[in-house]
């Protein structure tokens, strides 16, 4: 009995779900969820370079300037744009 | 029965062959399709000439359509395109025959190629790969067309033009694999070749050969990523866009050698499975037609990933190329409206020089210039431009160049001019233009913008693709955002950057106060 109850629900959600899924409304969410989804991913994506980006100006530039040597600085400057 | 039609548009075939077809005028190689996958149906199939072949036909040649093999002929005749009665020569500056390659771009092939400058070819590839697995350390090997070439038969690919190298990275952070790659850059450029960073997983070196011959060669970085569209949950990637189910560790390392032209280079441990990955299973089978078919999912990836701060490069150098003459030699109003608002002594930084022609003006007038642009081609110009200039190649996408520039202007400061440079770029770089100039005039000099603002009715900007109109409102808002003030703006009929007529220009002097210094 409780089994035939459970499957009849389950029968019932499905229908259910199956008459949401099938309105455009519920695609237009799904789809505009996806398309942000995906916007946020490839920004996420891009973080990446800006990361490699920072970090190389870091290790390369800002740690040797610490001295704030200004000759030095503008050697540093020149040769860092020299190699990239 | 195969018959072919040759027309300004292209070839029109009737009942196409299945088979890749090869294209010799005068008896030189010169492209290959295949018509299934290149042709668009119009009753007969027609096969389009490649856009970059287009300005060369104007003449006479002896057109040839044959089989790969060259048993199968189904065109061969004289062909006169336009209206010239010269020979077509599809050739470079130095009149050497020029062939279109996989991706549409013309280049030398091999197969026209003297043996002695193919060794050189070879020579200083060998040289290259030493210096990346020396030097850097890294696994770097032969790949592509010319590991094809060595597998078949121990011979270049005729139909190919260039040599590509990979190398392997352990990384499997891309964040990590860029900066492997800046510092494989940093040692390649030690040897003082001239290397172009094509993205954030390749670079291009350009090696001089005799006769001040250039030969370019490729270095894409290759690596495995947790995820994505591969097997066993995770994806191996070779750039350009390579990606799927390679397994690095059973079919790449330890690398092996393969001999090409009696030279030995090192190659992937399986050679055979690499370039089944690379051309899939029919890779034996010489198809001078084919080109890459990559997972969509994985471009994406690459492109998030290691791309987007070169995008429109390759069209802005079609400008320069095709349309630099329709650009005045003048100054522009705008330089000179610029001109009456600034010191007879004042150094200007020429944002977006273009060619070159309100650089020439400041410089001429006695300014201190140092022009900027991201092509190389406005860089060529730009520096050999009489009076205190200096020309330099920074792309506003690329936060570390700006942040670079940013710290010279600092100290050598200067007024920021850019005209029609906004309208150019996107949010991202936009971004950075501020942040550079946030930096750069905190001596209190002014960046005075002009661009093509939006308004009813106003045409879309030339050229078309590559310039946006933009909301005055917004770039307004931007700018205060990022801490600039504007001291002076209007909206006025002006020109664009062919000095066209527009109906909405927008004009802005901006300057940055500086920030106030905390109280002790």
């Amino acid at each position: 009995m409780v089994n035939a109850t459970g499957e009849k629900a389950k029968d019932v959600a499905r229908k259910i779900r199956d008459k949401v899924r099938g309105t455009k409304a519920f695609d237009r969410s799904l789809r505009g969820r996806v398309a942000a989804l995906e916007a946020e991913l490839e920004a996420d994506r891009q973080l990446h370079r800006k990361i490699a980006e920072l970090s190389d100006v870091v290790a390369e530039l800002l740690v040797p300037m610490q001295d704030r040597d200004e000759k030095q600085v503008r050697e540093l400057l020149s040769q860092y744009r020299k190699t990239i | 029965m195969t018959s072919a039609e040759i027309t300004a548009e292209g070839i029109w075939l009737t009942d196409p062959p299945n088979e890749p077809v090869m294209v010799h005028f005068d008896g030189r190689y010169l492209w290959s399709f295949t018509p299934a996958r290149d042709g668009a149906r119009q009753g007969r199939v027609l096969v389009s000439w490649p856009g970059n072949l287009v300005r060369f036909l104007d003449g006479v040649t002896r057109l040839r359509l044959q089989s790969v093999d060259g048993e199968t002929v189904w065109f061969d005749a004289e062909h006169r395109f336009g209206t010239s009665t010269d020979r077509v020569a599809v050739v470079n500056r130095a009149g050497e025959p020029l062939s279109v390659d996989k991706v549409g771009h013309l280049g030398r092939a091999f197969l026209e190629t003297p043996d002695e400058i193919k060794r050189e070819i070879l020579v200083a590839t060998q040289e290259v790969l030493t210096v990346l697995r020396e030097e850097t350390g890294v696994d770097a090997y032969l790949c592509y067309g010319a590991l094809l070439g060595a597998v078949r038969n121990g011979k270049m690919i005729g139909h190919d033009s260039d040599v590509d190298l990979c190398f392997y990275s352990h990384k499997t952070t891309p964040v990590d694999i860029i900066r492997e790659s800046y510092r494989v850059e940093r040692i390649v450029r030690t040897k003082g070749w001239t290397v172009t960073r094509m993205s954030g997983g390749d670079i291009k070196v350009v090696r001089v050969l005799s006769g001040e011959r250039k030969c370019h060669i490729d270095i894409f970085g290759a690596f495995t990523i947790p995820g994505g569209h591969g097997e066993g949950g995770r994806t191996f990637y070779q750039f350009g866009n390579r990606s799927g189910s390679f397994d690095a560790e059973a079919d790449l390392l330890p690398l092996g050698t393969v001999t090409l032209e009696g030279l030995e280079f090192p190659a992937p441990k399986n050679p055979e499975a690499m370039l089944a990955f690379v051309y899939g299973p029919h890779w034996k089978v010489p198809d001078p037609s084919f080109v890459h078919r990559d997972n969509p999912i994985g471009v994406v990836r690459l492109n998030g990933w290691f791309r987007g701060f070169r995008d429109d490069l390759p069209a802005w150098n079609d400008v320069y190329d095709q349309r630099a003459g329709d650009v005045p030699r003048a100054a522009s109003d705008f330089a000179r409206w610029v001109a009456e608002q600034i010191g007879p002594e004042d150094k200007i930084a020429d944002l977006g020089a273009g060619t070159g022609r309100d650089t020439r003006y400041f410089a001429k007038t006695g300014h201190a210039v140092r022009a900027i642009d991201f092509s190389r081609r406005s860089f060529a110009r730009t520096r050999r431009i009489a009076g205190e200039v200096r020309a330099d190649q920074t792309m506003f996408n690329e936060l570390r160049r700006v942040l670079v520039l940013g710290a010279r202007l600092a100290r050598n400061p200067r007024h920021l001019y850019a005209r029609h440079l906004i309208g150019c770029l996107d949010a991202e770089a936009r971004t950075n233009l501020y942040r550079l100039a946030s930096v750069a005039l905190r001596g209190g000099q002014a960046m005075f913008l002009e661009f093509q603002a939006t308004a009813p009715g106003a045409p879309v900007p030339q050229p078309v693709g590559l310039v946006r109109r933009l909301d005055a409102d917004l770039i307004a808002a931007e700018i205060t955002a990022a801490g600039g003030r504007i001291d002076y703006r209007e909206t006025v009929v002006g020109a664009d950057m062919f000095d066209d007529p527009d109906p909405a220009v927008c004009r802005m002097r901006v300057t940055w106060p500086a920030p106030k210094k905390e109280s002790k």
